[in-house]
């Protein structure tokens, strides 16, 4: 529709001239170009965000530098060759493995469980699905304070209803040397496992009934119906959601963290981006720990190739 | 594809409009000389009292704000350091005494010698005055200091017939005496003593024990001695000790060994302090919350050593060269150090803030102080430490230290004791042979910061 004045008239161009005003002219912008400005600020948040601490850190891991200070030495690979020589870089490795593998086994295990049960229709089903979810949005911090006032060796709740119970006759050192590890992967998987029943429930309510239907025609038990229909729909979410989680576990900082924070038996869960903070900003020796950073960044690169190539089917769906 | 002209002329023109806006905001507020304090005093009555003194001096110096942040120790020194790298310091800061001498030798403080002046040097602690002194030069001042405490039971110990210990050997046998099965159920229910296993009070612990054992960390030439005659041991010790502690007393931190203390599941407290005696009177049983049930020792000494050692918690005050507004910042100071402000502040926590000024500590108002009265001979036990200079800040062992071995900071941070002790006491290593690895790993770290040559 034409512009119009005041009067209604139509106001052509002359009529836009003869009052003085002139008809703002459009921006001509190619497609291309249109479509380089609308990615511009994304690739530019990109650069400074990502692109440029990666880059930065491997420049860095080249120098024997000073964390704060500007004090620094180039080296070379030199930082590499200490770090890969260095036994407590292999040990936190395997703290961090066992870390990420066994909480990562017992999420999915919980989470697919989980979901299976609020995925039945039961009175109060929105409820519990609510309050499955709540360890997932509650701050690290607080779940790791009240879990450390829950595991408290001498005065925590979780002693007291075990000893009450007569499963143990003394208190456990949750904190301690032997339990720390059992601690630290029970604290994640509580707060993790919602994840898993998030993205599994998302996809078994979109599994079709007919498929159900069929295999208890075709005399199929509740068992038989999971692993044959449930199991193959869910490959595809469970290839997601084990890459992600194991992603997210291996570089798992701020539960490790937090639990030995004041108190805790931390060499026992010192991992690698425990041990990467702690060279870096305890040891103030940035050049190592951005050596260790790189090291941490191309072992889950290698690993989700592994993956990526074990799975191809599931990648596939 | 088509943008109005008048749209992107609104957008500039808004753009233009927030940056100015940010850029008034920013001036309105540097109408204030703004002075930011970070310290380590996190208890409420403490930020509240601080907070009070603040208050008082903007009100007496307007154009001034004070703001103060209070911060867990193990948070203070990676958030100095970052501000330092940013280029942002705050005006003042806690730290360790040997995070301000480490500070000092890269250039980064200012002297404090004008309030030095303004309190009277004179009448200043003298232990207190070689924190942070440098070539004459006052750079860090302490805010309060307290002294670790050797804490005991002292009805149990009266009735197992205990005498105070002289050496560690002693305490070894008290620690025994006093780890018991009191309802005879062949568990036990109390246990002799409660250790921390965390780095920051490991390394505390370790420092003070070797003092007391006769040795040191490290020799002129910065060189090691971990493997030396009297850390091993001052190891055997710690190995033998642990026997009497709680199981997994390697993951307790500061303030489980206080829960442990007061919670009645130990008997003694090796690295306790004075604020301690405001935990036992808010948790322990009434009737227990007194100084006739928890009484301090004076610290027993090792078989290599002659007198007793304890850890003095005294951060000093830092004034940052790279901040903005230092004048302000040196007259706050001198406010805070006046003896009725000074007073305020220390009467927070009375058994663990002893007052630096001679002044204060004398006269009547803090000797009348009720909590004081109260816990006397804690208060005696940390003067005597105090007045015969057995007390030194973490990690340093003569006070030459202080100045001569700026690494302190870096060898605190590493964790390399704490992973000597837990081989140890945890992993029942050999302590000749845990010395040697962390020997080894010591060398290569003051290798890598070029403290030690070859």
């Amino acid at each position: 529709m034409p512009p119009t004045n005041a009067k209604g008239t139509d106001a052509g161009p002359t009529a836009l001239a003869q009052t003085g005003l002139a008809r703002p002219r459009p921006l001509r912008l190619s497609e291309q170009a249109t479509g380089l400005l609308l990615v511009l600020p994304a690739v530019l948040l990109l650069l400074a965000l990502t692109i440029y601490p990666v880059v930065y850190g491997a420049w860095i891991s080249t120098f024997n530098k000073h964390s704060f200070f500007p004090e620094q030495t180039f080296v070379g690979l030199g930082n590499y060759t200490y770090v890969l020589t260095d036994p407590e870089f292999w040990n936190s490795v395997r703290l961090g493995a066992i870390y990420a593998v066994a909480s990562i086994v017992l999420q999915i295990g919980l989470g697919v469980a989980a979901a299976l049960v609020v995925n039945e229709t039961f009175p109060g089903r929105n409820i519990v699905r609510s309050i499955l979810i709540f360890p997932y949005v509650i701050p690290t911090v607080v779940a790791v304070i009240l879990w450390k006032w829950l595991l408290n060796s001498q005065f925590g709740l979780i002693n007291y209803l075990l000893e009450d119970a007569g499963l143990i006759d003394r208190p456990i050192s949750w904190m301690g040397k032997d339990w720390i590890m059992v601690s630290l992967v029970l604290v994640s998987v509580w707060q993790f496992f919602p994840f898993v029943v998030l993205g599994v429930l998302a996809r078994l309510q979109s599994i079709p009934g007919e498929l159900y239907e069929a295999a208890a025609i075709d005399g199929a038990n509740a068992l038989q119906r999971f692993v044959h229909v449930t199991l193959p729909q869910l490959q595809a979410v469970l290839f997601i959601v084990i890459l992600l989680r194991s992603i997210w576990m291996f570089t798992k900082f701020d539960t490790p963290w937090l639990m030995i924070l004041g108190g805790g038996a931390e060499t026992y869960i010192r991992t690698l981006p425990v041990y990467t903070y702690q060279r870096t900003f305890a040891y103030y020796e940035a050049g190592i720990g951005a050596a260790m950073a790189v090291l941490m960044f191309l072992m889950l690169a290698v690993a989700t190739a592994i993956y990526f190539r074990l799975f191809r089917h599931e990648e596939a769906l | 594809m088509l943008i109005s002209r008048r749209i992107a002329r609104v957008a500039l023109a808004l753009g233009f409009a927030s940056c100015a806006g940010a850029g008034l905001s920013a001036n309105a507020l540097a109408q204030d000389k703004l002075v930011r304090v970070w310290h380590t005093e996190t208890e409420p009555q403490t930020i509240k009292a601080f907070n009070d003194i603040a208050r008082r001096f903007e009100a007496k110096n307007p154009g001034v704000k004070i703001e103060a942040e209070g911060l867990a120790w193990g948070d203070l020194e990676g958030k100095i350091m970052a501000s330092l790298a940013a280029g942002a310091p705050p005006e003042l800061s806690h730290g360790q005494p040997i995070t301000c001498t480490a500070l000092q030798a890269k250039g980064l403080l200012n002297p404090l010698d004008e309030v030095v002046k303004a309190i009277g040097e004179a009448n200043i602690w003298d232990q207190v005055k070689r924190v942070c002194n440098v070539d004459g030069k006052q750079y860090g001042l302490v805010h309060a200091a307290g002294t670790s405490l050797l804490i005991y039971r002292k009805d149990m110990a009266a009735k197992a017939n205990l005498k105070p210990p002289k050496t560690w050997a002693d305490l070894l046998a008290n620690a025994k005496a006093l780890t018991q099965d009191t309802n005879n159920d062949g568990k036990i229910d109390i246990y002799g003593i409660t250790v921390p296993g965390d780095n920051l009070f490991i390394n505390i612990m370790l420092g003070e024990l070797i003092k007391a054992n006769g040795g040191t960390l490290f020799d002129k030439a910065n060189k090691p001695q971990l493997t030396d005659k009297r850390m091993i041991e001052t190891l055997e010790f710690w190995r033998e000790l642990v026997k009497y502690a709680p199981p997994g007393w390697e993951g307790h931190g500061y303030l489980q060994t206080f829960q442990n203390l007061h919670g009645q599941k130990a008997a003694m407290m090796f690295q306790g302090y004075g604020r301690g005696a405001g935990m036992i009177e808010k948790f322990a049983p009434k009737e227990m919350a007194n100084d006739k049930t928890f009484d301090v020792w004076i610290k027993p000494h090792g078989p290599s050593g002659s007198a007793p050692a304890a850890q003095v918690d005294e951060e000093p005050w830092m004034l940052f060269k790279a901040s903005k507004n230092q004048k302000e910042a040196i007259e706050f100071l001198k406010f805070f150090y006046q003896d009725d402000n000074y007073l305020e502040y220390v009467s927070t926590v009375p058994i663990h803030l002893f007052p630096i000024t001679k002044s204060l500590r004398n006269s009547a108002k803090y000797q009348n102080v009720e909590m004081i009265q109260r816990w006397k001979g804690w208060i005696e036990v940390q003067q005597g430490y105090l007045d015969k200079d057995q007390g030194k800040p973490t990690l340093v062992v003569d006070w030459a230290d202080m100045t001569e071995k700026p690494y302190l900071m870096e060898v605190l941070g590493s964790g390399i004791l704490r992973d000597m002790v837990m081989d140890v006491v945890v992993e029942k290593m050999e302590p000749q042979r845990a010395a040697e690895k962390a020997q080894k790993r010591l060398e290569d770290l003051m290798r890598s910061k070029g403290y030690l040559k070859g």
